[in-house]
């Protein structure tokens, strides 16, 4: 199946694909600039000093384009032969002008006709064979004229430049055709892959489970390796969260979501978003982790090294908000304003200088219920 | 009366595991089923109160079962057990109708507990799984959002708060919050429907 065509042009699928578009559309255009030679020779019968050259020719190029088309339906057809006689069909029929409608003849007698000869090397050979096309069209109708116009001149000027313009477009087009069916190839692939290693996560992931349960049933020394057994499934749920969070973010941004939940491999703590990505500027969602950070060191130092933290992330249209609880005795009433008093800024004030920066609020309620922060950051349209 | 559960894990060694716990605590283990084709032909005849569903089974999945069961046996609840914590696989099956989640480090006690609390129509949430649900309300297309109230309730629990500590803050009584959280659930779950609706409407499949 995956035999090279056409060499040069190594060909997939996808850029066949585009020139086979090109060609349809190619072949609408031979129809019409046919009818308009043919129509127009009727019209101005009156030019022709050989009417039986005249009609031959015009006989000959209808016959060629009815096949032309036909061959260039296929891809396997558009052979240097069908292309090569397409192009020497039409300097031969422009080269006849003088010969069936004398030597001062103003119109060519194929006309605009040649076009489906320059934009069939155009598409089939890129610029180079637009270039080649449109040369040596704009070269046999110039050799021609006794003396050359500014319109002859111009239409000349136009063959050379149209032909590796749209030859150059072709190939673009068909490049890009290209790429995009390899990315949509790897991207499939990705998700494959990602569909395989999930089935394979499980079964760790279940066993995991499994021994962490049975060894806490057990006791003693099983316990300790259902321990080992339950951290090791924690860490792999959060890699494979943190895998299925790798979207490719907008330049300049970080997924919010993917930034917090990896704070769960550093901290007890649980990481609670909404199901989708969260983007924000890279520099604020920093800002944010670092401020989360500095909220959970702090849990640390005053509830203790193994306590329980939840960090909340909920995000508006306008604005993210993040919550970080804990379960603690609270913060004693008056041991912040000591240490604003002592000149100590403190981690609070850290925290609320982050936030400031950012142009947002952090907002602190601690009681004997535990300690929370409520930091609000404006993103979007509204920041 | 105890209470009738059908355990669905592609596991044999986790089926068993769960399957002794639930019988030793009292609660009667009807039928097994180690994927969703199993599933789906062995819950009419066992009529479970609860079914234990892992997420990731042969087909159909578990998001497939769980929204056949929720279609076929209303009476039926569904708390899905996972391993993974797939977010979008765990959203999908509660907006299918699940009652509740649970990851499967759970210890026993919280599984027994939340079986319990399934079976008697609460709805069991995870603080992810608030989380999850709260980011779903706060989308802009959301036709029946949740009263302040329910908000309010929906983020103490994503922030890690027991229904108690919740009951104590707000000085309301435990089944006010419970009704609540069901609330929400049942919310998001008619919102799915709303568009799974408006999506076979602008796809002609309810012409078929």
């Amino acid at each position: 199946m995956s035999t090279p065509r056409a060499a040069g042009t190594g060909h997939s699928p996808a850029a066949v694909a585009v020139e086979n578009r090109l060609f349809r559309a190619l072949a609408v255009l031979r129809v019409v600039v046919l009818l308009n030679t043919v129509g127009l020779s009727i019209y101005r019968s009156d030019d022709f000093t050989r009417p039986g050259l005249g009609a031959a020719c015009l006989a000959v190029m209808t016959t060629w384009t009815v096949l032309v088309i036909r061959a260039c339906a296929e891809p396997r057809r558009r052979t240097p032969l069908v292309l090569g006689t397409d192009l020497v069909l039409a300097l031969g029929v422009l080269l006849l002008s003088p010969v069936a409608k004398g030597e001062d003849f103003t119109s060519s007698l194929p006309g605009f006709w040649i076009v489906g000869a320059l934009l069939s090397w155009s598409i089939h050979y890129r610029w180079r064979g637009g270039l080649v096309a449109g040369a040596l069209l704009a070269a046999a109708d110039l050799t021609l004229r006794q003396d050359v116009t500014q319109s002859d001149y111009g239409n000349a000027f136009l063959l050379v430049i149209a032909g590796p313009i749209v030859g150059f477009m072709s190939g673009s087009v068909q490049q890009m055709a290209t790429e995009r069916e390899v990315a949509e190839r790897a991207a499939a692939m990705a998700a494959e892959r990602a569909r395989l290693a999930r089935a394979v996560h499980d079964g760790v992931l279940q066993v995991l489970a499994l021994v962490q349960r049975r060894g806490r049933e057990l006791g003693g020394p099983a316990a300790e390796l259902g321990d080992l057994a339950g951290q090791q499934e924690r860490e792999l749920r959060r890699l494979i969260r943190t895998q299925d969070d790798l979207t490719p973010a907008t330049e300049g941004t970080l997924d919010l979501v993917a930034e917090l939940t990896a704070l769960e491999s550093r901290y007890p703590v649980t990481v609670s978003t909404p199901g989708r990505p969260v983007e924000v500027p890279s520099a604020t969602a920093r800002e944010l982790v670092a401020a989360v950070a500095a909220c959970l060191d702090n849990v640390r130092a005053h509830v203790g090294p193994d306590a329980p933290a939840w960090v909340l992330l909920q995000a508006f249209s306008d604005r993210v908000e993040l919550s970080v609880r804990d379960d603690g005795p609270g913060i004693p009433a008056g041991r912040l304003a000591e240490a604003a008093a002592e000149g100590r800024l403190g981690v609070t004030g850290s925290i609320r200088g982050r936030l400031a920066d950012l142009g947002g609020t952090a907002v602190l309620t601690t009681g004997d219920f535990g300690t929370e922060w409520e930091l609000v950051v404006p993103v979007g349209s509204g920041a | 009366m105890s209470i009738r559960v059908m355990v669905v894990d592609d596991h044999p060694m986790w089926r068993e595991a769960v399957e002794r716990d639930l019988t030793e605590a009292g609660l009667e283990v009807v039928a097994t089923a180690s994927d969703g084709r199993e599933a789906l032909a062995r819950v009419p005849a066992a009529r479970p109160d609860v079914v234990l569903l892992d997420l990731q089974i042969p087909a159909p999945d578990g998001v497939a079962v769980t929204a056949a069961i929720a279609e076929q046996l209303p009476q039926t609840r569904v708390l899905i057990l996972s391993a993974s914590g797939e977010q979008a696989d765990v959203l999908a099956a509660v907006k299918a109708g699940a009652t509740g989640y649970l990851v499967k480090s759970a210890s026993r006690e919280e599984l027994l507990d939340a079986v319990r609390r399934v079976a008697e129509g609460d709805a069991v949430f995870t603080p992810g799984l608030a989380g999850l649900v709260l980011g779903e309300f706060q989308r802009e297309t959301v036709e029946t959002p949740l009263t302040e109230r329910e908000t309010e309730v929906l983020r103490m629990v994503a922030k890690g708060l027991s229904y108690r500590q919740i009951a104590e803050r707000l000085v309301v009584s435990h089944r006010t919050v419970q009704n609540h959280v069901q609330n929400t659930l049942r919310k998001l779950q008619m919102h799915n429907r709303v568009e799974l609706t408006r999506y076979a409407i602008e796809h002609g499949l309810d012409q078929a």
